[in-house]
Formats: structure tokens, sequence, C-alpha cells
């Protein structure tokens, strides 16, 4: 094209800066670039800091250490970290297998919903009677399926009528999210998910055998859904690598028209993995109303926008998504713990920083997929 | 109908008026972003952004109409972020957006709290010129009974974003320009192999949606009485509903003044619904039955049906820009 271009003006002069698609980076420059992301971000970070009178250096410090320093009960730190990695990692996990079919699941908030608020119905049901195991693998399951179900709606509309699922996926987050506003506000006899002694309408806390087990070690107590979550993400890792349904996946994320012509049932394949990926979302949101005991209308904590970001950062790969969300979830938990020793600085700091380093990622990643070719002896092309 | 019931039932299609007119602000934005071919899911960021810097910049010199321009200026630099990221960097629209509404309400968060706990946080009450271009009325017109109260009493925002709808309209549907901007949402390749600019066009129409979304935000932050809230965004919400209406008005920028009263009829209902219902026992006696979420979900299930409704008659809305969402790299021609 370019040629042709240049036989018929021959006078047209090559341009200055040319830019052409490349493979990939090698992952050492990869990390890298990320590197310098987030450094850059943090130097902004650093000068809006200083110019609210903060000392950014001692924010970081409490930020970094997840507020672990110079505190009386240091594990209390790591046990509010793993209740904000967990959930994280999960759906980053999950929704990273819609994304590898390039279905834009962005209802991960939706989803999370949908299984904690199942979760906390089948709670009080059942939570008082049976046995604690039962309590628990029946919240699990029941808020996973109810969520896989949830999820569905969007990818059997897209694969039947080709509706947006990116849309789609949004309004759904909102009608969830009304939903369960709905159950935390409305006091009546049949809503049992309501604390029955309190005049105003509050969401009751579970019954112990509701609760998310721990393994004590000293006075720090390990959270069994953080074993749970390593386990999901090996299975997942071990699905995607060595499985046929990983292969088809694959397939239909490069191409949907090779994946037909290959005889792949593509339809059935978008079907099942975003019932897969909303299945481990909602199995995210049980799992967190079961660690904090109760309900809440603002359950999510955003892990689903979250999500959808490490997923991004991690190029969809399993392994990357573990250091990204452990890293991500450092950054927000050290944010609430260092933005509760200064007034003037709130928790949604660090919105501001992940959007810096996610732009300056975003800005980066131009580097790794195209190549820049400044061409300094322009030389006018007669060929 | 006694006097009472007639009050409240004009007080009522009053705020439907006020309540929803930031979200055509966001609508027409978001349309002219996409009809260029950018899906932009910032929405919310941009109006955070745009709403708290034209509210502070607007505040420190006492002008409203310095604080449009903040507004818009601001929202054009969200756009100008966005567009660089995705026009010339080629990143993912999605992602971006997303990042964008991140960002714009991390970015509101830490400039509000930053002057509200060190008590610099510009109260609205405090400053004359705003207040009064807030209240001005239509002289006369606002007089006439009933009429005036429904059609001339508004502040000049309102009258604003009809007019920005209007323009907007006539802009995509008669000029060359229009005609080129939607070309390019519809085909890159071929508005380009045209001899159209089309990274400029996309620049330019990015920054300009982004812009009204930024006047959008710094009225809903008027509306609300400049108040600063630890908690919630003065936006809330409402930048995803703009999106969801952009569909529903079938990315017509003069059915979007429709659309908004429509979702806004149903988010005033949710306040007005007790009103209503002691005003009118007889025939809305029932909707103080109806929980207030119900209302506030409508919208979104109603956009869902839409679009459900529009990918079963298989028929595509023909206003919607196909290339939307979709990077343009010149090569891949």
């Amino acid at each position: 094209m370019n040629k042709t271009a240049a036989n018929t003006h021959s006078h047209v002069k090559e341009p200055l800066i040319r830019i052409v698609k490349r493979d990939g980076l090698k992952l050492s420059k990869l990390v890298l670039v990320y590197v310098g992301a987030i450094l850059l971000a943090m130097i902004i970070g650093c000068i809006l800091l200083a110019s609210m009178g903060v000392n950014p250096f001692k924010f970081y410090e409490k930020m970094l250490t997840i507020g672990v320093v110079g505190n009386a009960f240091p594990y209390k730190c790591f046990e509010g970290y793993i209740k904000l990695f967990t959930p994280l990692l999960i759906v980053s996990v999950a929704l990273s297998l819609a994304f590898r079919m390039k279905f834009w699941n962005v209802g991960g908030e939706g989803q999370f919903i949908v299984g904690a608020l199942v979760a906390g119905w089948i709670s009080a049901i059942i939570g008082e009677s049976a046995p604690s195991f039962l309590v628990l693998i029946l919240m699990s399951l029941g808020g996973a399926i109810a969520a896989g179900f949830y999820g569905s709606i969007a990818s059997v509309l897209k694969v039947k009528f080709g509706t947006n699922e990116t849309l789609m996926t949004l309004m759904l987050n909102y009608i969830a999210l009304y939903l369960i506003m709905f159950f935390g506000e409305t006091k009546a006899d049949w809503n049992i998910l309501l604390n029955e002694d309190s005049a105003r309408p509050i969401f009751k806390t579970f019954f112990e055998n509701a609760w998310m087990p721990v393994i004590k070690i000293g006075s720090f107590s390990l959270n069994i859904s953080l074993i749970i979550a390593f386990v999901i993400t090996a299975l997942i890792f071990v699905y995607l690598k060595k499985t046929k349904q990983g292969y088809e996946l694959s397939v239909v994320g490069d191409s949907i028209s090779t994946a037909n012509y290959a005889g792949m049932k593509t339809g059935r394949i978008i079907i099942r993995t975003v019932f897969i990926s909303a299945f481990l979302i909602g199995l995210a949101g049980a799992f967190y109303v079961s660690t904090a005991h109760s309900l809440s209308t603002s359950v999510t904590n955003d892990v689903g926008w979250t999500g959808v970001i490490v997923a991004w950062l991690s190029k969809l790969n399993t392994l990357a998504i573990v250091v990204t969300s452990a890293l991500i979830s450092i950054l927000r938990y050290g944010c609430t713990q260092a933005a509760a020793e200064f007034a003037s600085v709130d928790s949604h700091f660090a919105d501001l920083l992940q959007g810096i380093i996610l732009f300056s990622v975003l800005a980066c990643d131009f580097l790794t997929r195209f190549k820049v070719i400044i061409n300094l002896k322009r030389r006018k092309s007669h060929e | 109908m006694n006097n009472e019931a007639l009050g409240i039932f004009i007080n009522f299609l009053f705020s439907i008026v006020v309540y929803s007119i930031p979200l055509l602000y966001g609508t027409v934005g978001e349309i002219i972003t996409e009809k260029s071919g950018s899906l932009n899911l910032g929405v919310e960021g941009t109006m955070a952004i745009g709403g708290v810097a034209g509210y502070i910049i607007g505040c420190s010199t006492n002008s409203v109409t310095v604080g449009i321009l903040a507004a818009m200026l601001f929202g054009a630099l969200c756009g100008l972020v966005f567009s660089f990221l995705t026009v010339t960097l080629q990143a993912n629209q999605n992602v971006t957006g997303l990042t964008m509404t991140t960002f714009g309400l991390g970015v509101y968060f830490f400039i509000g709290n930053g002057l509200a706990s060190s008590g610099k946080w510009p109260i609205m009450t405090e400053h004359s010129a705003i207040i009064n271009s807030w209240e001005a009325k239509i002289p006369f017109l606002s007089n006439i009974p009933i009429i005036g109260k429904i059609l001339f009493s508004y502040n000049i925002f309102v009258y604003l974003a009809v007019i920005i709808a209007i323009v907007a309209y006539l802009y995509m549907k008669y000029t060359k320009m229009g005609l080129k901007m939607r070309a390019i949402g519809e085909n890159p390749a071929a508005a380009d192999s045209l001899g159209v600019n089309v990274i400029a066009y996309k620049y330019i129409h990015i920054m300009l949606g982004s812009a009204i979304m930024g006047i959008g935000g710094l009225y809903m932050g008027l509306n609300l009485g400049g108040s600063f809230e630890g908690s919630t965004c003065w936006i809330n919400g409402y930048g995803w509903i703009a999106i969801a209406l952009v569909i529903f008005a079938g990315w017509n920028t003069a059915y979007a003044i429709l659309g908004t009263l429509v979702f806004g009829f149903f988010n005033t209902l949710q306040v007005y619904n007790t009103d209503l219902a002691y005003a009118f026992p007889n025939v809305l006696g029932w909707l103080s039955k109806i929980p207030p979420h119900l209302f506030k979900a409508l919208p979104f299930i109603i956009t869902a049906i839409v679009l459900v409704a529009a990918s079963i008659r298989k028929k595509k809305n023909p206003n919607e820009p196909s290339a939307c969402g979709i990077n343009y790299y010149r090569e891949d021609r």
C-alpha cells in the first residue's frame, strides 16, 4: 500500500515518524515499563500530597506497609488486607476468563452482589439450625449459581441476538445494586435479612454457623477463603493451559470465525465460559459476606471495577493476576490505613493513584504493541 | 382537582426537569463521542472532574460563566487524555473509560477532602453572583400562572442544555462537519480514504463531548447546594445513566431531551411518590406502596429492555454508529 502510494506521488516525503505493529516485548522490558508507570504515579502522588500539606514520605510509608509499622495489633492489618485481597483475586481471575473471549463482562459488581445476597439469604434461612459446613457449602454454591445465571443473562442474549454485552452487564450492575438496597432498606415481615430488634432497617449479623472458618496462628486468624482463592486460581491456570475447554476458549478469543470453521460450537463455549466467570464472582461474593459476617449495600467495595483493571493490567495472565491483585490491594488497603492518620486525604486517594498508574500503563502499552520508527534521513522516495 | 393537589402536581413536573437535566448534558456529550466512533465509559469521572473544577473556579471568581467555562475546560482535558490514549496510543476504550471513572472520582474526593478538611471548601451561599444566576428566572414569562412555572422558571443551565442538544442535532444532521464526523463513526477507513482527517475529528469530538459532560457535573454540584459530602460524589451514578440514555435516545440528541424527561420522571417519582399519593388518593394512592428502589432501577431496566428488543428485531438502530468502540489503526485497512 505504501509502495504504490509512493509510486504514484513520487515527490511525497517519507514521514518523519512511522508506527508499525510488533509482536510483543520481552518480559524484562515489560516489567520495566510497569515499574516506570508505578514510579510515575507515585511521583505525581507525592506532589499532590505535598500540595495538601501532607508529608508524602510518611504517607507512603504507612501505605506501603499497610499500617503494620507502629501498630499495636499488626495482625489486624494483615486480616484486613486479606479480606480485601481474596475477593479481588477471585473476581480478577474470573473476569479474565470472559475477557479472553473478548466478552466484555463489566458486570462484576452486579454478579458479586447477587452472590452475596443469595448467600446471605441462605444463611438467614438455615444458618441457625444446620451444621456449619453444610451452611457454608450451600451458601457458597447458592450464591455462585445465582450469580452464574445472572451473568448468563448477558451471554445468552449476546449469543442469541447479538445484544451488546458491555452495556447489558452495566445495566445489570445497577439493577442488582438497587435490589440489595431494596432488601437492606425495606422493613417487612418477609424480609429475614434484616435485624428484627432494630427499628431502623439494618442487615443482621449472620449466625455463627455461617461464618467463614479461620485457622488461628497465634493471634492472627488466617481466613480459609484465602486458601480456597489460591486453589481456584491454580485450577483456572490448569484449566486454561491443559484442558480442551481452555484451548477452545483461547481459539474463540483469537477469532470467532476460525473457531466456527474448526467446527467449535462458539455460542456454547461463550455461554459456558461466562457462566464459570460469573459463578466464581458470585462465589467471591458469598465468601466475602461469610467473612464479614453480614451483608451491606456497599458489599462490593468496587471489586467489580477494580477486577477489570487488574485483569487488564495483568494481560489476562493468571499468574500475573495474583501479583497485580496483591499489589493493588496494598495500594487500596494501605491508602485506607494511611488516610485514617491524615485528615486531609481520604481513602479515595487510592483511586487517584490507581488511575494514574493505569493511564501510564495504557500509554506505555503502546510501546509494547507498536514500534516507533523515527526517520531522520528523510529522503524523497523515487522507487 | 383542588389547589393543593394542583400545586403538588406542578411541583412534580418542575422537579422532573430540575433533576433530570444533568443527564441531558452527559447524554449529549456521550452521543457526540459515540457518533465519532468512541465509546467513552468515563462519563461519571469526567462529570466529577468538570463539576468540582467548575464549582471551585466559579466560586473563587464569583461568576457562573467562568464556572461553566472551567467545567468545560476540565471536562475537555479528560477528553484529551481519553483521546490521546485511545486514538493516538490505541489503548482499549473500555479500560480507558473505566479508568477515567476511577481516576475522576479519586480527583473529586482528593480535592474535596483536602479543601473541606482545612475549611477552604467554597460555600455556595456566600457567593452572591453564583446564587443570583442560579436563581434567576426569565422575567415576565415566569410570572404566567402554571405555564410560567413549568416552562419559564428554571435556571440558565436548563435552557443551555436544551439549546446544546438542539444545536448538536442540527450540527450532526445538516452540516458538512457533522456528516464527516458521523462517517468516521460508521466506517473510519472509508472516511479516511475520502480525505477526512480521522484523528483530528476524533480528538475534537471526544473533547467537545467531554466538555459538555463537564457542565453537567457543575450543574449537579450547584443543584446540591455545592455541599461536599465525604462519602458520596455529586454525580452519584448519573454518568452511567447517561450512557444508558444514549441507547434509549437512539443516538439522537433531540430525542435525548425527551428521553431525559422519561428517565427523570421515574427518578423524580421516588421523591414525590408519597406526595402524589396524598394529593390524588383515588387515582395514585398505590404509588406510595411501591418501593422507591424500583423507581431508581427503572431507567436501567428500561434501557436493558430497549437493548434486548433492538437486538431481537435484528434491525439495528440505523443511528447506532457501527465502528463505535473499535480503535482505528490506519495500517490495518
